[in-house]
């Protein structure tokens, strides 16, 4: 399918990150390879229906906002299509070398034993198949044949056949419609397998058993004859005794693989040298085999390593940067203690499988029922922390995600629930006898720290507790176990008041800690990278995506522990670290920044003026269509059609030989539009966009129908109700054909793009951001309010991890110093900002000194805008700060730490107060970065006075990912940490010298006194984001003044607003090094818009006319992508043809019809809908 | 509420739980959870927040089984079992006071177990109310008396028993580990 072997970059993993990657690089047109070992794209995110705090999906938001028509605008569950990006699915990175802007891949491709481009997912294969395996997209929760789907849900869809399991009947390959499935055994003839066995008993059967299968088998009886027999006839495969009275297969072993390396060599042992057998296998052995062994465990190994040697080939490919995205993986429950006897416990589950539980497309289409008796679930249970901040386990680490993902999970059982209770009551009412009503569902929720450490996470849980009465229990649950008679599970835990209780659960859901994904491993032997000690790929501090090997950068969880939204910001990231080296290699090369954007002559030829001449190729797939339709008939129907050109049946459009044939077909007309009635319209996708170009036809004029559903269908039919799949398949070509004589042909417009950048705010992130820019080869201005960019690195001192962010600052300010592509205004604001995306004027007001008469009024262009104006500690009136000197903020503690102004003496006694006034409203979020500066404020606190007793006064401890490993380093080292109840919070009292902090210890239930020498309150942080800013770029603030996003998880950092991002602290509290990583993210989705001197605008974008328009200006009010403006002098509606994604709210709203969407008019819609209801007379079939 | 941190003997055990994160887990699964007067949790928070008296006198430690279910399901994996130990030894050495009874008790049984090699139920209690020097303590437990005399749970101290030999070096050895640590 793909002969293409040069890549600007190579993406392993098509998850979200993978695809977020991906998708970034494409639209600054590159050439994107993506490889998934899967054999289905989407990743984890496939398996997971809702997302909260939505509880939608979303995963379309991803999508290109601009430059549409270079993909396809389809749900992202289901398939990617893009025209500068490739997948290649069942697929590992297998081999890597060379360097930065030029490495050599290769690509292991496993067989599927189905051509995907001639599957067409009818299914019939499915029902005939007799295997039956466990279903891996649902978790093992229910079962899938030998030949099945990987997702329920993808376009295109092939079927995969699972080799393991296949049993290799044939009827599968039989009743194949398309001939897809390539189950031929007849190239096992060729594959030699070579046993090696003193007893001849043994010898014998494996010979039968093999020549059965389709292999050709040789015996040699002893080690010197195997040798021989290599010599004279060479063999793939060797199964070897160890055990042997003269040359031990050991030694068989080294002999052979020094002769011949590529051999592949399989150990059969009794049990008592199974350790030999292991030993063997670490000098090149590739499996071993406990004897005595049954044809059942021998067969599908000898298949497995055949496909792996024979059937499998590598591609070699060259591309310039390497994207790891491979993702995250799971702990596994039953390994090592199994202390919730998980796979013991029929109602004991993890997330991932409940995830699946609730799914529509789960085993239980979404029934909230037990899996031992399907009964309704009443009552469940999340315990977290399985697998997480467990140092038994070997994780200390907080897995981030499961504490959000559990209380999503009791909310959708909630909404569930509630869902059910209804439909019962409606069917009670009705009259209709009914299992007894459901009623409610208890949820509980066992947790350590809840840590909602996002955006809205707080609220989330909060609402989750007020409106949906899911129960909180803040208690580890150390096991389960269940009752004989009704199975319900028991968990015993300490209850708030310090009292022992047991409670009876229907389903327990363990919320399992990430791991790193399966192939990290090896991976990162092939890429020689190092792992962390937790086993994720290891990154440089202060770049969260760049690893320590020039020009292979991971992006998302596989840099560890990321939830959706970071994983898409991490991703853009990494597409901008491997965009850079692109860049870099472009420049060096003095290639064409572009290739097909800026050629002058237009790819297709300008058919607007033209008559309709439209080409209709129609697919016969063998005898199959002449069996449902007579093609005579299909003739002379639209013969008499004027504008159809011609009408020819071609057989196997699928196939290679049948496209070019059709191609030849059509080229041989002067056809200006066609259709092409076949199969899955989504095979077809690149074919189609290849033969526009050699065509000169717009791919928007060309269409694939479906006709072969009917037809498959009718296959299995008697004759006499043909007619009525006769009368689907022409109704779906009228259509098709209707639907493309009415298709607007004007080519679109290019709008052009001011190739310059804007920064607001010149802290960290904004720096980054125009340091990426300007690394891009755009010119940024970065414009800064203060006399010094820096932001709050300038008074920052350390991070957790004791990196000083004092250099960091000065490294990133040398860089910009050095960076002719930047100029930095300061002391400077924006005052105005008019225009769209691609073409913005700002107005930039600088004032050297303030009130002074020197203001300066500078005019700007630049088509993208970034705002990174960060954000400050909020200042607090609580517990005394401002009445007591000795009452002081992190800030404040900070900067004495980072002066030296303080002595050991002031840090004798030290209380720290986490959460003030955050987590609660009015300013209801965590602010995520207070609970790490306190571990590293207390360990500096310690190092300056070892005798210093801190206390910690907590809510819950943020410490979310791997700075869990220093809120355990810090319990170690004497910290004192005491969790209060919001409810119930410390007081201090300011009336002595020192100050007194009190408060109720909630384990022991006793009031607590600390006089203490210092009180250092966590206040959180709060935005710059000043409202005349916002209403001057037009853009929005969320509940706290936060920027607000397009969208929480897939669209973080971009404004509804298209060509305005934002960056660092400005969108939510984060670290310096998660700012930067941001400011990457937020270049990568200006430059985005920026690449091209100008850009196409899409095919179905909203027009006004102006002449029936009354302006009544309903349509800017319904625009939901602020794309409608009215102009200066109020006579006209203008649409930003960027920003326009043809939705179609404006024409719907329009009360004169001036608001139209030409590429979806009333008139190709009416003229289909006629064209459906069309027949055939009934004497022509 | 004064910084106490590098205090007393029971610094050695404070260090054992230093890291708890008070998840509850010891408590949950503690099977003798009901009868302590504290949970284990509260004992190591006593300890954390300098509360030593408060941690000696609890019985929790005493009431250990030693089933190590907390030391096997602690995620921080401290040594939750050995802690209870190492709290009931210092209580015999500290001996803060309001526990003569069951000081007497244990000294007794202990003391029975070395002479004979198993408990002599008759002759335990009978020194044990001697040491306890309190007229009134037979009286409490005579009912409990009769119920094992009549099940025959009670030897009779005129059955003679063999000495043990060989304890007396087991004894020894503890004695010295004890001092030691």
């Amino acid at each position: 399918m793909n002969e293409q072997t040069t890549y600007n970059a190579l993406v392993v993993g098509a998850g979200i990150s993978g695809i977020r990657a991906a998708l970034d690089l494409a639209q600054e047109n590159r050439r994107v390879l993506i490889v998934d070992k899967r054999p289905a794209m989407g990743g984890i995110l496939s398996q997971l229906d809702f997302q909260f705090p939505s509880n939608h999906c979303g995963m379309c938001k991803m999508l290109p906002l601009v430059r549409r028509d270079q993909g396809s605008q389809f749900c992202l569950r289901k398939g990617l299509f893009h025209e500068n990006i490739d997948l290649v699915l069942s697929a590992e990175l297998s081999g890597l070398s060379g360097e930065p802007g030029n490495f050599a891949v290769k690509i292991h491709e496993k067989p599927t034993w189905v051509d995907p481009d001639r599957c067409v997912g009818c299914g019939l294969c499915e029902t005939v198949c007799p295997e039956t395996v466990p279903d891996d997209f649902n978790r093992g929760l229910s079962t899938h044949k030998a030949i099945y789907l990987p997702v329920p849900h993808a376009i295109p869809n092939p079927y995969v056949i699972d080799l393991a399991a296949c049993t290799r009947c044939g009827a599968c390959a039989d009743i194949c419609p398309t001939g897809a499935v390539m189950l031929s055994t007849a190239e096992r003839q060729n594959f030699h397998i070579l046993v090696v066995d003193d007893e001849l008993s043994v010898r014998d059967s494996l010979k039968e058993w093999l020549t059965e299968e389709g292999f050709s088998a040789h015996m040699a009886a002893s080690g010197e004859e195997a040798l021989e027999k290599l010599k004279t006839r060479p063999c793939q495969l060797m199964l070897t005794d160890i055990k042997m009275p003269e040359m031990s297969g050991t030694a068989l072993l080294h002999e052979a693989k020094k002769a011949y390396p590529n051999l592949c060599v399989v150990m059969m042992t009794a049990y008592a040298t199974v350790e030999t057998a292991v030993e063997a296998m670490k000098t090149g052995a590739a499996d071993y085999l406990i004897k005595p062994f049954q044809p059942d465990t021998l067969i599908p190994m000898v298949i497995r390593l055949y496909q792996d040697i024979e059937a499998a080939h590598d591609r070699e490919l060259t591309v310039e940067a390497l994207i790891l995205a491979t993702g995250t993986g799971f702990y596994h429950p039953a390994d090592e203690k199994n202390i919730f006897g998980y796979g013991i416990f029929p109602n004991v589950v993890t997330n991932l499988e409940f995830e699946r539980i609730i799914s529509h497309t789960g085993p239980h289409g979404g029934g909230l029922k037990r899996l031992d008796n399907g009964r309704p679930i009443q009552k469940i249970a999340w315990i977290q922390c399985v697998g997480s901040r467990d140092i038994q386990n070997n994780a200390d680490f907080c897995s981030t995600i499961c504490c959000m993902a559990a209380v999503k999970e009791a909310v959708l059982t909630k909404t569930l629930a509630a869902g059910r209770s209804a439909e019962a009551s409606t069917s009670q009412s009705t009259g209709h006898s009914t299992e007894q009503a459901t009623g409610q569902v208890e949820t509980v929720i066992f947790y350590m720290d809840m840590r909602a450490w996002g955006k809205s996470f707080q609220r989330y849980v909060d609402n989750a507790i007020t409106e949906h009465q899911v129960r909180f229990e803040r208690c580890r649950v150390h096991s389960l176990s269940q009752t004989k008679d009704t199975r319900e599970l028991e968990v015993a835990f300490l209850a708030d008041d310090g009292s022992r209780r047991t409670a009876l659960f229907d389903m327990v859901v363990l919320s399992v800690g990430q791991r790193p994904a399966d192939q990290t491993e090896s991976l990162s032997k092939i890429c020689d990278l190092p792992l962390t000690p937790a086993g994720f790929f290891e990154t440089l501090p202060f770049a969260g995506s760049r690893t320590p090997r020039e020009g292979i950068v991971a992006a998302g969880s596989a840099a560890g522990l990321k939830d959706i939204s970071e994983s898409v910001m991490l991703a853009s990231a990494a597409a901008r670290e491997a965009g850079q080296i692109i860049h870099t290699k472009t420049i060096s090369e003095k290639r064409p920044a572009q290739t097909t954007e800026d050629t002058e002559t237009p790819l297709y030829r300008d058919v607007s003026r033209e008559p309709v001449r439209l080409f209709i190729g129609i697919c016969t797939c063998g005898t199959r269509l002449s069996a449902c339709i007579q093609p005579d008939a299909l003739t002379q129907w639209f013969s008499l059609d004027p504008e159809i050109v011609k009408i020819s049946f071609v057989d196997q459009v699928c196939t290679a030989s049948g496209w070019e044939k059709l191609a030849r077909e059509i080229s041989g007309t002067r056809a200006n539009r066609v259709l092409i009635a076949a199969c899955h319209p989504y095979v077809f996708i690149k074919k189609i966009t290849r033969l526009a170009r050699t065509l000169g036809i717009a791919p928007d004029l060309m269409d694939v129908a479906d006709i072969m559903g009917p037809v498959f269908r009718a296959a299995a039919q008697a004759p006499e109700t043909l007619s009525a799949f006769a009368a689907e398949v022409f109704s779906t070509l009228n259509q098709g054909a209707e639907r493309l004589k009415q298709a607007d042909p004007t080519a679109p417009d290019q709008v052009p793009v001011c190739q310059r950048a804007l920064v607001i705010g010149a802290g960290i992130a904004g720096m980054t951001a125009a340091l990426a820019l300007a690394d891009a080869g755009h010119e940024v201005d970065l414009i800064e309010k203060t006399h010094q960019p820096g932001g709050n690195l300038n008074w920052l001192d350390q991070t957790l991890e004791g990196a000083s962010l004092a250099d960091f600052l000065q490294k990133t300010l040398d860089r910009i110093q050095k960076q002719p592509r930047i100029t930095v205004h300061t002391t400077t604001r924006l005052i105005a900002c008019k225009g769209l995306a691609g073409q913005f004027h700002s107005t930039i007001e600088i004032c050297p000194e303030t009130g002074a008469e020197t203001k300066q009024v500078r005019d700007l262009e630049h088509g993208a805008i970034i705002v990174a104006t960060g954000g400050h500690e909020a200042p607090t009136t609580s517990f005394c700060h401002g009445t007591h000197p000795a009452v002081i903020t992190q800030k404040t503690l900070e900067i004495r730490l980072r002066n030296q102004e303080i002595t050991p003496e002031q840090a004798g006694t030290v209380v720290m107060i986490l959460c003030v006034d955050s987590r609660q409203e009015p300013r209801n979020y965590c602010s995520r970065v207070c609970c790490p500066t306190a571990l590293k404020q207390a360990r500096r606190l310690q190092d300056l006075n070892p005798d210093a007793a801190i206390y910690v006064l907590y809510r819950d401890m943020m410490t979310v990912g791997f700075s869990e490993t220093y809120f355990t380093r810090a319990r170690g080292d004497n910290v004192m940490f005491m969790a209060y109840d919001p409810k119930a919070p410390p007081r201090v009292s300011a009336e002595t010298d020192t100050p007194v902090v009190t408060l109720k210890e909630p384990v022991l239930n006793q009031p607590v006194e600390i006089s203490a020498d210092l009180v250092v309150l966590a206040t959180g942080m709060v935005p710059d984001l000043p409202h005349d800013l916002a209403r001057v770029l037009g853009i929005d603030k969320d509940n706290d003044g936060f920027f607000q996003e397009a969208e929480s998880k897939w669209r973080p950092l971009d404004a509804l607003k298209e060509g305005i991002f934002a960056c660092g602290t400005v969108l939510s509290p984060r670290s310096a090094a998660e700012a930067a990583d941001t400011g990457r993210a937020a270049a990568t989705r200006a430059i985005r818009l920026l690449s091209a001197p100008a850009i196409a605008s899409d095919k179905t974008v909203a027009v006004v006319r102006h002449s029936l328009c009354s302006l009544c200006e309903r349509c800017i009010d319904a625009c939901p992508y602020g794309a409608r403006t009215l102009n200066s002098d109020h006579t006209r509606i203008l649409v930003n043809t960027l920003m326009c994604q043809g939705c179609g709210a404006c024409a719907a709203v329009c009360p004169n019809d001036a608001s139209i969407l030409p590429g979806l008019s009333a008139r190709q819609m009416l003229e289909t809908v006629d064209a459906v209801f069309e027949q055939l007379e009934p004497d022509r079939m | 509420m004064k910084n106490t941190h590098a205090r007393q003997p029971l610094k050695s055990v404070r260090n054992m739980v230093q890291a708890c994160i008070q998840c509850g887990t010891c408590t949950g699964s503690c099977p003798n959870a009901f009868a302590m007067d504290h949970t284990p949790r509260q004992l190591w928070q006593m300890l954390l927040n300098d509360r030593p008296r408060d941690a000696i006198t609890s019985k929790t430690f005493i009431l250990c089984s030693s089933c190590y279910y907390c030391t096997l399901r602690c995620p921080r994996g401290l040594p939750l079992t050995d802690a209870m130990a190492a709290l009931t030894r210092l209580a015999k050495t500290e001996n803060p006071g309001g526990f003569k009874k069951s000081q007497a008790f244990f000294h007794q049984f202990l003391e029975s177990v070395r002479r004979h090699g198993r408990v002599n139920e008759s002759e335990l209690m009978t020194l044990f109310f001697m040491e306890a020097k309190d007229p009134v303590l037979p009286f409490a437990y005579a009912n409990l008396g009769i119920k094992f005399l009549r099940k025959n749970k009670i030897r009779l101290p005129f059955v003679k028993q063999k000495p043990s030999r060989g304890l007396d070096k087991i004894f020894e050895k503890v004695r010295e580990l004890e001092t030691h640590s």
